[in-house]
C-alpha cells in the first residue's frame, strides 16, 4: 500500500469516527484495548495492553488515533492497562465465538466468491445461534459481522463470566461435535422390569440424532416398500435381511420410536444410528475457531468500528434482522456513501457491493467512494490523483 | 451454638465453621495443648496421601471438628500443590462417603436424626439450590434441617434423595455450574458433547449428581489453601509437617509424570513429535494435543521449544507463546491434553496399537504412557532432559 493510500484512507476512517456515535461493550473501562495504525512497516503491529484510562473517551481516541483496527477484550480486569496479563488480575471474560470464512469446511478457498464465503459463513452462524439459543439457554447475545469473512458472537450472560479456558474448550467441542460417543447418546430405561436401550430425547446431540431419524423415518414410510428397502440398503452395513427387518420394524413401531426406544429394530436399528451420528454431526455441527472461544484474554474487533482489510464497518446485528442483513451491502459505511473518487486499480476483477456488480479494469477510473475505499483497503487499488 | 455431631461429621460446611468459631479455640493454644487434636489432623493427611480419605472419625465430636483447621494448617504449612490437591480430595471422598450414605438412608428414625445431612442442605450449603433441581420438581420445596417440611417427606431431604423406587432419579443442572463441576472428571461420558443438554440444563442422574457435589466439596476444602500460617503455629507444627514432607517424598507423589521418555510415547504424539521435528505446519488441534502433553508430563517452555527443534527466530516466538498459553502463563487455567476420543475426532490417533486397544481402552494418551513407564524398570529409563546435557535443563526442571 503506497503512502498516499494510507494516508487518504487514515483520514476518511477518521471522518468516520467524529461522525459516528459508539454504543461500548459493557464495562469498558474494565477491559483492555488495543489496535494497530496505520502504517508503513510490511507486518502489523498491535499496541496493546490500553485501558480507556489511557485513551481518554472511546470517540475521541478514535478520531485523534484513526487506527486501522481497533480491538477490546473479552475479559474484564481490575487493572486493564498493566502490561501483563497476570498484573491485570483477570475478574471474568465474555463467551466469545468466531466464525471465519478460513475455518469453514464448506468453504472452498480460491473459488468461492467473498458473497458466497459470507453466505456460508452465515449459514454457520444460524447453526451456533441454535446451540446457543436451545441448547445453551442463552440470553444476552450480540451478534456481530467481522467486517472481514465471519461473524462473531458475544455471550455475556452472567454463568458463563466465570468459566475457565477448559469449560469454555468443553462449549467449543459441544457445538463442533468433537468427541461424541455414538453409544453415549444412548440411555437405557425400565420398560416392565426389562432394560431397554432408548435414545436421549430430552437435550443434546441424542435429541438432534433423534430428530434426525424421525425424519428419516417419514420420508421412508412415505416412499412405497421397495423403494424404502432400497433406501436403506444404500447404508452401510446393511443387506437386504436387515433392511426388511428394520423397515418392518419402523412400520409397526412408530409411537416406540418416537419416544426414542430404539431396543426394536435390532442390529439394523443400531448401524442406521451409528451412520446417522457421524452425518448429523457433519449437518449440524458450528466449525468456529477453537482457540478465540478458549482463549479469555482474547481481543476481538470492537462493533461500530471499521476493518482496515475490507473498509467495511464491524457490525452489530438484530436478531430479527439477521436473515434479511446482507454484510456487502449493509456495512458499507455511511461516509463513504455518495462521494466518487479516482483509484489505480492494480488487481483487477469482479467485485460485488452495495448490491452492485463492478467488473474492474486495471489502470485509473473513478468509482464510488465506498468502493474505491474497499479495494484499496484489500489491496487491489491505489489512491490515484483527483 | 454448641459442638454437635453433624459438624464433625461435616466439618467444611459454614455452620461447622461458626462452631469453631464460638467455641472460642484459639489455634495457636490448640496446637500447643492439645495433643490428641493435632495428631487427628496429622491423621487426615496422612490417610489422604495413603489411601485417598481422611480415614475414621474420632469419637469425640470436638476433636473430629477441630482437627480439621489443624489439617488445613499443616497442609498449607508444607504447601506442595500436589499434597493440597490430595488432601483436598480425600476430605471430599470422605464427605462423599458420608453423604451418599445419609442422602441413601430411609429408616423412619433419619427423618428425625438431625445429624444426618439432606441433599437440600447440601446443595443450600454451596449456593446450588437455584442452579440444580431435580426433574420431578421436588427439589422446589427447599425443605432443611431447620425446617418441619423435612418430616413430611417427598422433600429432597427424605430417602428418595437420588433413588427412588430403585430408579435413579433425574435432574437439571444449569450448564456452567456442571462444566464447573465435572471438570476433574476424565471419562468421555462427562464431556459436555456427551450430555443431554436442552434450556441451558444437562441431565445428570442421581449418581452422577453425587459425584458433581464431592468435587463442589473438593472446591470448597482447596478454597484458601494454602493459608498464611502465623510464625507460632508454624513452630509449634515443625515436626509434623517435616514428617509430611517426608512422607510426601517417599510417596514420590510430587514429580506426578515429569519423565521425558520419547521411546515411550503413545503412537499419536510420537507421530506429532516427529512431524514438529521435521518442520512441518501443524493444525492448531495437534501443536496443542503435542504441547499439551508434553506440559503434563513435566516439560517447560523452554524444553519444549527444544525439543521441537524449531529454528531460533523462525516460529520460536510462536511456540514459545503457544506453550506458555498451553501451560497457564497467560490465562487462569490449566490446559489438560486431549482425550482419545478428541484426539480421533481430529485425525491426530494414527498408527494406534495394542496397548491403546487393550490395555488404556482407547481413553487418554496419558494413560498409555503411563502405562509404558509402570512396565519400565526406573533405572533403565533415560529422561531425555538428562540426555540432552544442557545445563539450563537442572534449573527449570523444576514444576
Ligand atoms: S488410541 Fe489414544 S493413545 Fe493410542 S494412538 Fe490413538 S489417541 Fe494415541
Amino acid at each position: 500500500m503506497q503512502e498516499q493510500t494510507r494516508a487518504y484512507l487514515r483520514g476518511r476512517f477518521g471522518d468516520h469516527y467524529r461522525r459516528t456515535e459508539f454504543t461500548p461493550p459493557p464495562e469498558a473501562n474494565e477491559r483492555e484495548w488495543g489496535y494497530v495504525p496505520w502504517t508503513d512497516s510490511p507486518g502489523e503491529t498491535m499496541v496493546r495492553h490500553r485501558s480507556l484510562l489511557d485513551m481518554g473517551s472511546l470517540e475521541d481516541f478514535l478520531a485523534r488515533e484513526k487506527p486501522k483496527h481497533v480491538y477490546f477484550s473479552a475479559g474484564r480486569y481490575d487493572d486493564p492497562g498493566a502490561s501483563s496479563m497476570g498484573a491485570k488480575t483477570w475478574r471474568s471474560s465474555d463467551l466469545v465465538f468466531d466464525l471465519d470464512a478460513d475455518h469453514l469446511p464448506s468453504v472452498t478457498l480460491g473459488e468461492d466468491s467473498y458473497a458466497e464465503m459470507l453466505a456460508k459463513c452465515k449459514d454457520a452462524l444460524k447453526r451456533l445461534l441454535d446451540f446457543l439459543d436451545d441448547d445453551f439457554g442463552f440470553d444476552d447475545l450480540t451478534v456481530v459481522f467481522s467486517g472481514g469473512r465471519g461473524y462473531h458472537v458475544h455471550v455475556r450472560d452472567e454463568t458463563v463470566q466465570q468459566l475457565e479456558s477448559d469449560s469454555r474448550r468443553e462449549i467449543v467441542d459441544y457445538v463442533r461435535g468433537i468427541g461424541l460417543d455414538p453409544e453415549l447418546v444412548e440411555t437405557t430405561e425400565m420398560r416392565g422390569g426389562v432394560t431397554a436401550r432408548v435414545l436421549e430425547t430430552e437435550g443434546g446431540w441424542g435429541r438432534r440424532v433423534h430428530e434426525h431419524l424421525l425424519t428419516f423415518v417419514d420420508d421412508l414410510l412415505a416412499m412405497d416398500d421397495d423403494e424404502a428397502k432400497a433406501r436403506l440398503q444404500e447404508m452401510d452395513g446393511i443387506g437386504e435381511g436387515r433392511a426388511n427387518t428394520i423397515y418392518g420394524a419402523l412400520e409397526n413401531n412408530a409411537e416406540a420410536l418416537e419416544a426414542g426406544n430404539i431396543e426394536l429394530g435390532g442390529v439394523g436399528l443400531r448401524t442406521l444410528l451409528d451412520a446417522f451420528v457421524s452425518e448429523v454431526v457433519e449437518q449440524q455441527n458450528a466449525p468456529i475457531d477453537e482457540p478465540v472461544t478458549t482463549d479469555v484474554n482474547r481481543l476481538i474487533r470492537l462493533p461500530g468500528s471499521l476493518h482496515g482489510g475490507s473498509a467495511l464497518q464491524v457490525q452489530r446485528i438484530d436478531r430479527a434482522d439477521l436473515d434479511a442483513f446482507d454484510p456487502l451491502v449493509d456495512a458499507v459505511p455511511e461516509t463513504f456513501v455518495g462521494h466518487e473518487i479516482n483509484v489505480d486499480v492494480t488487481d483487477p476483477g469482479p467485485v460485488e457491493l452495495k448490491g452492485d456488480s463492478f467488473n474492474l479494469q486495471a489502470g485509473e477510473v473513478s468509482v464510488p467512494e465506498y468502493l474505491g475505499a474497499f479495494l484499496m483497503a484489500r489491496g487491489r487499488a491505489e489512491k490515484a490523483p483527483e | 451454638m454448641t459442638i454437635q455431631p453433624i459438624h464433625a461429621r461435616y466439618p467444611f460446611r459454614e455452620t461447622a465453621r461458626q462452631a469453631v468459631g464460638e467455641a472460642g479455640v484459639d489455634l495457636a493454644a490448640l496446637v500447643a495443648e492439645d495433643a490428641a487434636v493435632v495428631e487427628r489432623g496429622v491423621e487426615r493427611v496422612v490417610w489422604a496421601l495413603e489411601d485417598g480419605t481422611v480415614g475414621d472419625a474420632h469419637d469425640v465430636d470436638r476433636i473430629e471438628l477441630l482437627s480439621y483447621p489443624v489439617a488445613r494448617v499443616l497442609v498449607s504449612q508444607v504447601d506442595e500443590h500436589i499434597l493440597t490437591r490430595r488432601y483436598a480430595e480425600a476430605e471430599a471422598a470422605t464427605a462423599y462417603e458420608r453423604f451418599t450414605a445419609d442422602f441413601a438412608d430411609t429408616t423412619e428414625l433419619k427423618s428425625a436424626n438431625a445429624q444426618q445431612l439432606s441433599l437440600s442442605d447440601l446443595l443450600a450449603e454451596f449456593d446450588l439450590s437455584g442452579v440444580i433441581r431435580s426433574a420431578d420438581g421436588s427439589l422446589a420445596s427447599g425443605a432443611s434441617e431447620t425446617s418441619p417440611e423435612r418430616r413430611s417427606g417427598g422433600g429432597i431431604g427424605d430417602g428418595s434423595a437420588v433413588v427412588s423406587d430403585g430408579q435413579s432419579r433425574e435432574f437439571r443442572v444449569e450448564v456452567g455450574t456442571y462444566l464447573d463441576l465435572a471438570s476433574d472428571q476424565r471419562g468421555d461420558e462427562w464431556g459436555l458433547v456427551n450430555r443431554a443438554l436442552a434450556d441451558g440444563e444437562v441431565v445428570v442422574d442421581g449418581e452422577e449428581l453425587l459425584v458433581l457435589l464431592r468435587q463442589a466439596v473438593r472446591h470448597r476444602v482447596e478454597d484458601g489453601l494454602p493459608l498464611n500460617v502465623p510464625a507460632a503455629i508454624e513452630s509449634e507444627l515443625e515436626a509434623e509437617a517435616a514428617d509430611l514432607r517426608e512422607r510426601l517424598s517417599e510417596l514420590d507423589l510430587t514429580r506426578d509424570i515429569d519423565t521425558v521418555v520419547p521411546e515411550l510415547f503413545p503412537p499419536c504424539m510420537k507421530s506429532l513429535l516427529d512431524r514438529v521435528q521435521k518442520g512441518e505446519h501443524l493444525e492448531h488441534h495437534s501443536r496443542f494435543a503435542i504441547a499439551s502433553f508434553l506440559t503434563s508430563i513435566g516439560m517447560t517452555t523452554d524444553e519444549i521449544v527444544d525439543i521441537f527443534q524449531v529454528n531460533p527466530g523462525f516460529g520460536e516466538e510462536a511456540t514459545r507463546y503457544q506453550v506458555d498459553h498451553i501451560r497457564g502463563a497467560t490465562s487462569p487455567t490449566d490446559y489438560s491434553p486431549p482425550s482419545c476420543a478428541t484426539m480421533q475426532s481430529y485425525g491426530d490417533c494414527v498408527n494406534k496399537d495394542d496397548i491403546c486397544e487393550d490395555v488404556i481402552d482407547e481413553s487418554h494418551p496419558l494413560n498409555y504412557y503411563e502405562h509404558r513407564l509402570d512396565q519400565e524398570d526406573e533405572d533403565d529409563l533415560t529422561d531425555w532432559r538428562e540426555q540432552r546435557g544442557d545445563d539450563d535443563a537442572e534449573a527449570d526442571s523444576e514444576a
